[in-house]
């Protein structure tokens, strides 16, 4: 299990956008379990209207996708780090295909996210996989895309 | 002060407001501009040595764009609620100080709208394409 210190090592992003809280299981260059608590008193959840109903409280879609993509970070990076290599430039997300979700989820859940690399072309790593609360299907990912772009303001992005 | 979607009290768990004003053109078409400021919330973390507006956050503009399209079409109790993410490309940076332009067009079937979206960057260059589902479905309304 790598933990939350060990996963500020792997990461560039840094609080409140750190969005992956513990590694249950890796396997390098081939899949990843994290796990990501939602709790009220993230950030999204500042400056709401009073007397809203539950729907209002489901979490963030995009943050979502952005604990997904992040966790294919960990998997990607700690995988070229135990081949004893370094990344040359810094890892963005870039695209994604048919990502659909299921069921909202609400503060106290804790998602957990299963994927794996599909495909490692040149400096594009391919993923899919899952993202549940317990047994309940939260959100499918088709493909989506993670991509090194070499270091420097200008040649980055998202 | 007039209030704006940056400023009224969110009726929806959103990480930011991630549109500053949003325009409906026509029955199918709305545009949105979002000033990008380091200061923005979540932005710190993303990264400390240099700061880059989120991909998802552009997606997170959008949905913005698109719920206003929701609330003043269909009513302000509806919200637009992401369904699917057919497919997204982020192509080009966006960056403090850059003001996001968003511009979608919007094909509604019921409850269920099609959205095809382009962004740019302050210099006009394509910062995403998106092309995403919702469904209409009722808010957090009282």
């Amino acid at each position: 299990m790598i933990d939350h210190a060990a996963i500020r090592g792997i990461l560039p992003h840094r609080h409140p956008i750190l969005l992956v809280d513990t590694v249950l299981e890796w396997h390098p260059f081939d899949r990843i379990v994290t796990t990501k608590a939602v709790s009220g008193s993230e950030p999204c959840y500042a400056g709401m209207a009073e007397g809203l109903g539950r729907s209002a409280y489901s979490y963030p879609k995009t943050l979502l996708i952005e604990s997904f993509g992040q966790s294919g970070a960990v998997l990607w990076l700690e995988s070229i780090r135990t081949r004893g290599e370094s990344l040359d430039g810094t890892l963005i997300f870039a695209a994604a295909r048919n990502v659909e979700f299921h069921r909202p989820v609400h503060p106290g859940d804790t998602v957990r996210h299963e994927l794996k690399i599909d495909q490692l072309v040149g400096a594009n790593a391919f993923l899919s996989g899952r993202s549940l609360v317990g047994d309940e299907p939260v959100m499918t990912v088709g493909e989506a895309i993670a991509v090194i772009r070499p270091n420097g303001p200008a040649a980055q992005e998202a | 002060m007039p209030e704006t979607p940056a400023t009224r009290p969110r009726r929806r768990a959103a990480p930011l407001a991630a549109v500053d004003g949003v325009t409906l053109v026509g029955d199918t078409e709305v545009t949105a501009v979002k000033a990008v400021h380091a200061a923005d919330p979540y932005l710190d973390g993303h990264y400390p040595e240099f700061t880059i507006y989120p991909g998802v956050f552009i997606m997170e503009s959008v949905n913005q764009a698109v719920d206003e399209f929701v609330a003043r079409r269909f009513g302000a109790g509806r919200i637009a609620d992401l369904t699917t993410v057919k497919s997204v490309r982020f192509t080009t940076p966006v960056l403090p100080g850059d003001t996001l332009q968003v511009s979608c067009t919007i094909l509604a079937d019921g409850d269920a709208l099609a959205v095809n979206a382009s962004c740019r960057n302050s210099a006009g260059a394509t910062a995403a394409k998106l092309r995403l589902s919702y469904g209409v479905v009722d808010g957090g309304g009282r």
